[in-house]
């Protein structure tokens, strides 16, 4: 029985830790995202990707923050995505 | 000493000439240099003031909007009707006054029957509290689901028409005025979004005016009928690092009988679950969109009266409302050739049930597929099929078979 505990708690810190490592890995991934992988990730979920010729820098800092309200992106992906619009244009 | 000194006298005279040539060439640089600065400070003016007029300020202002018009071919009941629609004109006004406070609004232009209707989309302003709240007051497309928000557009919709259920005489909310706090974060790889608002919210249909749907929910009033104001909100969930799945939970409860009337203590419930799965197929150079959504509507019990009864007879019904749609789209776009890569299938099936029992009892089912042409990201021109059936429309409440070809041109802009 005492065996059995013990290699029971063996098993679950080992799959804790590796959820915890997997966790910290994923949201490493996910800040390590540039802006022209969120452009791509995001912009499809509702409507086709934009051209980033498609508009000015500064009429891209207006619907960037038209995005962010209406599509819930975090501020961080906001400011990845139009700075990688501003400077492809 | 004669030679000398007429000698001297010559070099004097030459000294002095020269000298004086000399102040008469450093006048004539002098002026030059003048006249340069002259000139570069008058250039300096000029084009400083028209770079001036590009360099950007910290109000930012942008119009964008979309355009839609088409044809339409609908036969139902042996008859069959041939129109081009009315070219739908929707502005979106975008304002960016800081990095803190945003409005935005959208007016809907339609030409419909010779007339040519001018609504209010929505119109507020956004607040930015800090990176994981957002505060919004005015009116609002509400977030029950995801269709209405954010799919709706002419140019942003793949079909030509909206699911069952939402629209007029829908289930499912449009826009509202209240107040709205929303936003989005991460935990570890998971995104998380919540929107949550106060709202007039809808009313209650009691047959007064229109018998015939009596116990329907009407959305959208500017002025409210009573104190109880409807709660609601949605939360997203991202559980995939890529976002390219988005599950969405929402619910609503609101008062919706008049103040003071028989029908003051009645409530409705509606509930929402929203699907959105988004991924590029690498092995069918293809790109992959699936969205779904569940609407259910509960109102309360209520007792309507029959029309053209003089004898105050009155009846009620369970009244539960519920319709779903399921949409699925591919298109291409990773494949080389420059027009199929262009090319979009979209299929979707949506149903409706309102409650049995009441006038505007109705069942229907509707398939649609589409082709769709991108010219560019956000213009698209859409060949449509849609075949409607089941228990009809709220007026005859008969059996309907509507068959539709759709043509339409959707522009972003």
């Amino acid at each position: 029985m005492k065996k059995t505990t013990i290699i029971f708690t063996i098993l679950g810190m080992a799959a804790l830790s590796a959820y915890i490592t997997g966790c910290k890995t994923q949201t490493e991934m996910v800040k390590a995202k540039s802006g022209a992988q969120l452009w791509g990730e995001n912009c499809i979920r509702c409507h086709n990707a934009p051209s980033p010729d498609t508009f000015s820098d500064v009429e891209w800092e207006v619907a960037g923050m038209h995005m962010q309200i209406r599509a819930n992106l975090t501020e961080d992906e906001t400011t990845k995505i139009i700075d990688f619009l501003k400077a492809a244009n | 000493m004669m030679k000398r000194t007429t000698i001297l006298s010559a070099l004097s005279i030459i000294l002095a000439v020269s000298t004086v040539f000399a102040q008469d060439s450093l006048s004539t640089y002098d002026r030059q240099i003048a006249n340069l600065d002259q000139q570069v400070t008058d250039l300096d003016r000029k084009f400083g003031k028209q770079f001036s007029l590009f360099k950007p300020g910290k109000s930012k202002f942008m119009l964008r909007g979309f355009f839609f018009t088409g044809f339409d071919m609908v036969s139902s009941e042996g008859e069959t009707d041939y129109n081009f629609i009315g070219g739908g004109i929707n502005p979106v006004l975008l304002y960016k006054q800081s990095e803190r406070l945003f409005f935005e609004a959208e007016f809907e232009g339609e030409y419909v029957n010779n007339e040519f209707n001018l609504g209010l989309g929505y119109a507020n302003a956004t607040f930015v509290v800090n990176k994981y709240i957002t505060v919004r007051g005015g009116k609002f497309l509400i977030p029950f689901g995801s269709f209405t928000e954010k799919l709706h557009p002419a140019w942003i919709n793949k079909m030509s028409s909206t699911p069952l259920g939402f629209g007029h005489d829908g289930i499912a909310p449009g826009a509202d005025l209240g107040l709205e706090v929303r936003g989005a974060f991460h935990i570890g790889a998971v995104k998380l979004n919540y929107q949550a608002y106060v709202i007039n919210g809808p009313q209650l249909k009691t047959g007064v005016d229109e018998p015939e749907e009596a116990g329907m929910l009407k959305f959208g009033s500017y002025t409210d009928n009573n104190p109880d104001k409807a709660v609601g909100g949605r939360i997203g969930i991202f559980p995939m690092s890529n976002s390219s799945l988005e599950l969405g939970f929402s619910g609503m409860t609101a008062g919706v009988g008049d103040k003071g009337s028989a029908y003051s203590k009645v409530r409705a419930n509606l509930f929402a679950v929203d699907l959105s799965y988004v991924k590029s197929l690498n092995f069918m150079k293809s790109v992959l969109d699936i969205k779904a959504q569940y609407n259910y509507s509960q109102v309360g019990d209520a007792n309507y009266a029959v029309p053209d009864d003089t004898t105050d007879l009155f009846y009620d019904f369970n009244n539960v409302s519920s319709g779903y749609y399921v949409q699925m789209a591919l298109r291409p776009s990773l494949v080389d050739n420059n027009f199929f890569k262009r090319l979009e299938i979209a299929g979707r099936f949506s149903a409706l049930q309102t409650p049995e029992g009441s006038l505007w009892e109705q069942a229907p089912t509707q398939w649609a597929v589409n082709l769709n042409y991108w010219f560019n990201w956000r213009t698209v021109l859409k060949l449509g099929y849609q075949t409607t059936g089941g228990l009809g429309d709220h007026d005859s409440g008969t059996s309907i078979t509507q068959n539709m070809f759709t043509v339409r041109l959707a522009m972003g802009f």
